[in-house]
């Protein structure tokens, strides 16, 4: 959908084709164990025992050809790392990828291997400082988990609670162990959570994070499905706000990381809002300019495709739901939640 | 679950001639705050970090001297529980005696110790919340076949359970939380709910369409 409406607006350019990677590769991430067992069920082969690596349920069913495709997106977000290490550019958007639940020997939330943790590795090998940001409403628990102990890697994950949603994790107690200490932010939301809040986030734990840590380059995950029409969690940004927080992020680069960034996507299960996020991010990284209206053809199109009605406009109608009765309460205990973390990372950012 | 699934093995313990001194540094050296304390082999004592500080404190009544042997102010006889006990056991004994620790016995030999920071682990440990998992809280009618019908639904759209804890609500009523292995939990809850039973997480009444 996305690819179909950037090239209706004529402003698609083909990407830079990456390389599957191979899975001897993937052992610097995963458990070969766990990697084998994919690389084998995914060829039709029927194993026993594959539930202790998640596989085989609703989340992650397994289906011929899976291995491939995710050593593809591993692929892709692992070339935008080496693009950043070999200076051939200072931003890239990988239009995959983000698959940031894929743990060491154990896929899911509909991830199996963990892009992300690759493409941070390669940069860590490079003798880089890397900052990761996780803009999906689901905390990034694989990618934190994989380097909870690394003292050259931040990880900042921005999701609603865990107390409310999967994967359950994601506390403001996981500050990293060793070396990693302090480098592992989390900022549970509260559900229904608005663009503010995240500003607040942005402003107050972000922003200093990344000063205080001067990073080498920033690996985002911006997952769309904090969006207000995502149907697997409560929180409500609009398409006004992802703006707002991709324009900030991109900012923070510019200023921290002399601009080096790497965007990959995420989770996003609203089909009438996704696409016009990432397509947000697509302009907003190519510096082009936002049409107001959607192409009438492309509207048709999926409108007939989904049966459901996709707004006319790239941006959402404000107001665009209606206001929560827990707003003022929500606020209360997200700024608590921003003041307890810094509160606790103080003593170790001197 | 039973104390030998959650004691800490072999613990450190102390002879009764021990000084007092020398017992709050070794507490100290490897951050611990309780000491069994050992005469031939057998569990003589026990004492507490609070127990050794009180002693020696100008609060105390009577204010004891640093080199004081340990067997002058050290708790006996002692409670203690063994390998096979279940927790629910243990627990109500430290709470009964408002104790923080039972050392563990197995015929008369010290084989092990548990905390309330042991319980704590095991109870957290119950709660399922170590593996990637969503969460789902329901209440039931208190009768038999009510959990079955439920965790049917769940294993019929493959999702795994990974823990189930209840406890009684009012009314004669019981909440059961799953955490489960999926992340479209909300679609899950509809089933339920369409099912007649009442979820309370996640809630329904989304804010918006």
């Amino acid at each position: 959908m996305l690819i179909e409406l950037l090239k209706e607006w004529n402003v698609y350019k083909e990407p830079i084709e990456p390389n599957a990677i191979n899975p001897v590769e993937l052992e610097a991430i995963h458990d070969s164990k766990y990697i084998d067992a994919i690389e084998q069920v995914s060829s039709g082969a029927v194993l026993n025992g594959i539930d202790i690596f998640g596989l085989g349920n609703s989340d992650n069913p397994i289906s011929l050809g899976m291995a491939e495709g995710a050593r593809y997106q591993v692929g892709g977000t692992v070339l935008g790392a080496k693009l950043l290490i070999e200076n051939k550019a200072k931003k890239v958007l990988q239009l995959g990828g983000g698959f940031h639940h894929a743990h060491h020997n154990l896929a899911s939330g509909f991830c199996l291997y963990n892009d992300l943790s690759m493409a941070i590795t390669e940069m860590v090998n490079h003798g880089w400082h890397v900052a990761y940001l996780d803009i999906d409403v689901h905390h990034g628990d694989g990618v934190q988990e994989m380097f909870y102990s690394n003292g050259n890697v931040m990880t900042i994950s921005i999701h609603e609670s865990g107390e409310y949603l999967f994967p359950g994790k994601g506390w403001l107690h996981e500050l990293g162990q060793g070396s990693g200490r302090s480098l592992k932010l989390n900022i549970p939301l509260e559900p229904f959570s608005e663009g503010d809040s995240y500003f607040e986030v942005l402003e107050k734990v972000v922003k200093p994070a990344l000063s205080w840590f001067k990073p080498d380059a920033l690996v985002v995950q911006a997952g769309a499905d904090a969006h207000f029409a995502d149907p697997l969690a409560d929180n409500l940004l609009t398409t006004h706000d992802y703006e707002k927080i991709f324009r900030q992020i991109i900012d923070y680069a510019d200023k921290s990381c002399n601009g080096k960034v790497l965007f990959t996507l995420g989770g996003g299960y609203s089909s009438t809002a996704t696409p016009r996020i990432w397509a947000l991010l697509y302009l907003i990284l190519n510096n082009l300019e936002m049409p107001e209206y959607l192409p009438e053809n492309w509207k048709n199109h999926w409108e007939q495709i989904l049966g459901k009605t996709i707004p006319n406009t790239l941006h959402d109608k404000l107001p665009a739901y209606e206001i929560i009765p827990r707003r003022d309460e929500i606020l209360k205990i997200n700024k608590d939640v921003i003041r307890r973390l810094m509160d606790s990372v103080s003593q170790y950012w001197i | 679950m039973l104390i030998r699934e959650v004691m800490h093995l072999n613990p450190i313990s102390i002879s009764p001639e021990t000084s007092l001194s020398d017992t709050y540094n070794l507490m100290n050296d490897n951050n611990i705050r309780h000491l069994p304390i050992i005469k031939n082999d057998l569990l003589v004592g026990i004492v507490s970090d609070r127990d050794v500080r009180l002693a020696t404190s100008k609060f105390a009544k009577t204010s004891y001297e640093p080199g004081t042997m340990i067997s002058e102010i050290m708790s006996h006889p002692v409670e203690t529980t063994r390998p096979s006990e279940p927790i629910e056991v243990a627990i109500q004994t430290m709470r009964q005696f408002k104790i923080g620790c039972l050392p563990v016995l197995d015929d008369y030999k010290l084989v092990g110790i548990v905390t309330v920071a042991n319980l704590l682990d095991a109870m957290l440990l119950m709660t399922g919340v170590h593996y990637p998992s969503g969460r789902l809280d329901v209440r039931l009618k208190d009768r038999a076949g009510e959990i079955a019908k439920l965790t049917k639904l769940i294993a019929d759209r493959n999702i795994n359970i990974h823990s189930i804890l209840s406890y009684p609500d009012a009314n004669g009523k019981l909440r059961v939380v799953f955490r489960v292995s999926t992340m479209e939990i909300r679609p899950l809850a509809k089933a339920i709910c369409n099912a007649d039973f009442e979820v309370l997480w996640p809630i329904q009444a989304s804010c918006v369409e």
